[in-house]
Parts: structure tokens; C-alpha cells; sequence
């Protein structure tokens, strides 16, 4: 059977490993190769980094440190950042990335899935998406002629979560998945970094509206809350960042807890003396 | 040839994705690996290795013209493991894009019956014994797990049986069949630790849309569970072998299993 994914997310910056709330106050936290192959031993499913770099250099860097994680790194890896055509996704692809994920490239180039979709696989498309809750008439994109919510609900989110869209939530998960992203990656703003765990109704709102996997991401503090994001929110992974980096709980042994209330994931390895 | 020194494999560069993993993962078993995108070159070595990135179109447009050449190399003895897509290019053809594929199996490649398409994650694996899957039969990984039970491991002595000659089906309910079809999430009560998931196979990662629909069954060696149906996840036609998830994305277990393929090449 095909088990639940724990995914552990690592925010990059200028190639290091760094760690905020809610996109603000951020600390370096380390080295992603040593933190990747570190966690794959633990027993993360798969590793994803998230590169905030706002710089050019940044983004270069960040081609040097997939190719140095590649080459240690046996298990699945999902970069995103800053991904704007079929040419970026291409460039980390070849430097070793398994899977590339897309947020503002994709609201700006809706096509561009499709076409990326078609040169590499479905399988390699991820499209991120970064939802928050707003409220009815809350205004939908920058300057006064920015459209207003018709009605309160969760609306898609660009740079880094600061800048609203008019795209539904779930309406454009949905269109996203029909355009060739082969995985949603799905997170709540409104969680993000808080712990009080994954905000389980969008959750279930967009598993139930795509035939695509659903990675459920913001808000993980504990093990209860990653169970209650496969089991209520549907969800076929569950992205885990802050309270790993933070020393609170290990994979190990999140996995072991889930085990414990029958969730089939997959177990922890035993020491791999063989990994290069 | 029973030389000791390391072989020297090719790995074939369609022109997408990464072959950086599988190239470590090669190298970690003790091979020398060349990329190559030259059919000639990649023929020319202990071993090829088609890779499991990019689309079927894409793949099988850089195969036009030498699928012939390509499927001769393979029946003449040339070792091969086809990963994912480079599994499903061993076969005659494919729903998801135009052209041939090398034809080395009888068969088709379709589009997997299931709500949540694509197939992505961690699956088990319930491996027959052949030398690819040495070592991997009682646990979930690929080193002695402690505490690894012999309780449901029956196979084990049935994988000391190397030199697998051709197809040693034939003998009744293979051994799949045995084997429990899929955990049952909900009740271990007992043990939630390590043994409590383990099934008498590997578990790998896979990322496909498409599964090889083999029509001879003998060649299949492993099988897994998805949606509504039970697939090959990898097959077998002498010397070359296909396995439909990725092993140098599979942790341990798949670099043990490409140390298992390098084993083979160097029978």
C-alpha cells in the first residue's frame, strides 16, 4: 500500500538552511546538505527546500547547493522558489532535483505547467500553493483598482504570502492540477509557523477537489497534528519544518507516535552504513 | 566474466531531469558511470541503465531510429535496468505518447487506474526471489533491521537460490501470491515500532502516471498494490531488468538494490 508521507521542508537562503514565523525574523539553522542527509536518516519520505533568496547570487547559490545535496541525498527532492518558466525548472531538474515547485510562475503563466508538464513529467510538477483566509471585500492584489473578495473564503497568495490574488483556493488547485502540476503543495498562511496544526478544512476542501496528491503544510506542532491532516484533512503527505529545526521531536519520532494510531507510514531504516 | 574490476556502466541522457542521484547511487555500488545521450556509446560498456526521468515523448524520440539496435544489444546479453519510465521503455509502446519503445518485452504501457494520478510515494513491494532483490526480502529495509523477526519471512531461504536460470517460474502460485496482499493500516496494536509495518518485501518510491502492462506474466518479478489493481514493479527478460519505482530515491533499500544489479553485471 502506498504510505502517508512525513515531508520535512527546509527554507534556503542564499544556501543556507534558515527558519521564521509567519515570512518574518529569520535565524540561520544550518547547512541543507548536513540537515537533509540528517533528516533522510531519521526517516523523512522526502525533502523539500524552499529557497527565499531575493537575490540573483542567491538563486545561483542555490543551484550549487542541490547539485552538493544530490549527490548524498537518496530520497526524493522538491525545490521551489522563485521558479518563473519551463527553463528554471529545467536548470534544477539537471542540478538534482526530483521535483521543482511553482507559485507566482504559474499565476503569471498559467501554461507554463502544461508545458513543463509535457517536457518532464507530471510527476516533476508541483504546484505550491500559499492560501489565507480573508474576509468578504478584502481587497485581492495591489493599488485601489485591486478586485475585492465577493466572498470570504481562501484566496491564493503570491511572494512569499505577502501579495493577494483573486484566485480561489481550491478553484485553483484544482486548475492547476488540470493543467499538468502532478502534487499541490498546500499551505495555510494563517497556520504558518503558529503550531496549532494544519488548518484541516482548506485541507480537506482541495484533496476532495483535485485527483492529484495534496501536501498539507503549515501550522505541524505535534505528531496528533499529522495524523488528524491524513485521516480529516485527507491529505497525502504532511510537510513538517519548524518544530524538527527546532530540536522539539525527531522524525523518528513523529513516525513512531503515528504508527501507534495505525497509520500505515512507512518505517524509520535502520543505520544505512552504505549511503555514500 | 568473472572480473573483479568495477564495471563500467552508461547512463542515458534523454536531455531532462536529474541523473545526478542515480549516478551517486551508481557510484556508491562500486561502478564507473558515464552519462551519455550517444546510443552508440551508451551499447558499448559492461551495462546500461535507462533512467526514469522525463516524458514517454520525449524518451522515445531519442530512441527513434535505434530501438532496433538497442533491443539486439539487450538480447545478445548487454546487462540493462530500466528505471520508471526506462522500464517502461523496454516494451513495445505506450497510451502516453506517440512511437515505439524497444519492444525487448511483449506489452503495453497505460495509464494507472486509480483517483490520485500520479502514484507518488513510498510503496511496498512484494519481491519473487531473484538476485536483484538480495537482502531485501524480510525487511522493509535494506540492512538487518534488529528486531527482524523471522515470523514472516519465509522467503528467505528461497532468495539463497541465486543464478536464477532465465525464468524459474513454472513452480505453481509464485511466490507473491504468498505473501500478504498489503498491510492492514489499523491493527497492530501490539507493535508500533519498526516490525509493525514491515511486509515480506521492499518498500520504494515511485512517481508514475503509467504502469507496463506485461504480456507474458512469467516476466514480472515484483508486484505492487495502487488504486483498483496490482502492477509489475519490475520485470525481468534475461540479463536486463525494469523496475517501475525509482531506487535511487528509495534509501537504502534501492541503493542496495543497484549494488544487487552491479553484482549481476559483474556475474
Amino acid at each position: 500500500m502506498l504510505r502517508p508521507r512525513v515531508i520535512v521542508c527546509l527554507d534556503v537562503q542564499d544556501g543556507r538552511v534558515v527558519k521564521g514565523t509567519n515570512f518574518r525574523g529569520l535565524r540561520d539553522v544550518g547547512d541543507p546538505v548536513e540537515l537533509a542527509a540528517r533528516y533522510e536518516a531519521e526517516g523523512a519520505d522526502e525533502i523539500v527546500f524552499l529557497d527565499i533568496s531575493a537575490s540573483h547570487e542567491g538563486r545561483g547559490t542555490l543551484l550549487e547547493t542541490v547539485q552538493r545535496t544530490a549527490r548524498v541525498l537518496f530520497i526524493p527532492l522538491t525545490v521551489g522558489g522563485g521558479v518563473r518558466t519551463e527553463h528554471d525548472m529545467n536548470a534544477l531538474l539537471r542540478a538534482g532535483a526530483d521535483k521543482v515547485s511553482v507559485n507566482s510562475g504559474a499565476v503569471n503563466d498559467p501554461d507554463m505547467l502544461t508545458r513543463s508538464a509535457a517536457l518532464f513529467g507530471r510527476q516533476c510538477v508541483v504546484a505550491s500553493l500559499d492560501a489565507a483566509r480573508v474576509e468578504a471585500g478584502t481587497p485581492l492584489g495591489e493599488g485601489p483598482d485591486a478586485p475585492r473578495a465577493p466572498e470570504a473564503g481562501w484566496y491564493h497568495h503570491t511572494h512569499g504570502g505577502r501579495r493577494a490574488t483573486p484566485l480561489e483556493a481550491v478553484a485553483w488547485a484544482r486548475r492547476c492540477a488540470e493543467l499538468g502540476a502532478g502534487e499541490i503543495l498546500l499551505t495555510s498562511m494563517d497556520r504558518d509557523g503558529v503550531r496549532t496544526g494544519y488548518d484541516l478544512a482548506l485541507t480537506r476542501a482541495v484533496s476532495d477537489a483535485v485527483d492529484v496528491p495534496v501536501i498539507a503544510s503549515g501550522g505541524a506542532g505535534e505528531a496528533s497534528h499529522l495524523r488528524d491532516g491524513f485521516t480529516e484533512g485527507g491529505a497525502a503527505a504532511v510537510l513538517v519544518a519548524g518544530i524538527l529545526h527546532d530540536g522539539l521531536t525527531t522524525v523518528e519520532a513523529l513516525k513512531a507516535e503515528l504508527m501507534g494510531w495505525g497509520i500505515p507510514v512507512r518505517p524509520v531504516p535502520a543505520s544505512e552504513p552504505e549511503a555514500a | 566474466m568473472t572480473t573483479r574490476t568495477p564495471p563500467h556502466v552508461t547512463l542515458f541522457d534523454y536531455g531532462a531531469g536529474n541523473l545526478h542521484s542515480l549516478a551517486k547511487g551508481l557510484e556508491a555500488g562500486g561502478a564507473r558511470v558515464t552519462i551519455t545521450p550517444d546510443w552508440t556509446e551508451a551499447l558499448s560498456r559492461d551495462a546500461l541503465i535507462l533512467p526514469g526521468v522525463g516524458s514517454f515523448g520525449a524518451a522515445v524520440r531519442a530512441l527513434e531510429g535505434h530501438a532496433d539496435t538497442v533491443r539486439e544489444a539487450l538480447e545478445a546479453g548487454l546487462p540493462c535496468l530500466g528505471i520508471c519510465l526506462g522500464m517502461q521503455l523496454l516494451f513495445d509502446g505506450s497510451e502516453e505518447g506517440e512511437g515505439r519503445g524497444i519492444g525487448l518485452l511483449p506489452g503495453q504501457v497505460r495509464r494507472i487506474r486509480a483517483r490520485v494520478v500520479p502514484q507518488m510515494g513510498w510503496n511496498d513491494v512484494d519481491t519473487t526471489p531473484d538476485p536483484l532483490f538480495e537482502g531485501l526480502h524480510a525487511s522493509g529495509s535494506g540492512s538487518g533491521v534488529p528486531g527482524g523477526e523471522p515470523a514472516d519471512a519465509p522467503h528467505v531461504s528461497a532468495e539463497t537460490s541465486r543464478g536464477m536460470t532465465g525464468d524459474e517460474s513454472g513452480s505453481g502460485p509464485d511466490v507473491t501470491a504468498v505473501t500478504s496482499p498489503g498491510m492492514t493500516g489499523g491493527e497492530h496494536g501490539d507493535a508500533p515500532h519498526v516490525s509493525a509495518v514491515t511486509s515480506s518485501g521492499m518498500t520504494a518510491y515511485y512517481a508514475n502516471s503509467f504502469i507496463c502492462e506485461a504480456t507474458d506474466p512469467e516476466s514480472v518479478i515484483a508486484w505492487s498494490d495502487y488504486g483498483e489493481e496490482r502492477f509489475a514493479a519490475a520485470v525481468r527478460r534475461g540479463r536486463s531488468w525494469g523496475v517501475q519505482f525509482h531506487p535511487e530515491k528509495s534509501s537504502a533499500a534501492g541503493l542496495r538494490l543497484l549494488r544487487n544489479f552491479l553484482s549481476e553485471v559483474t556475474r
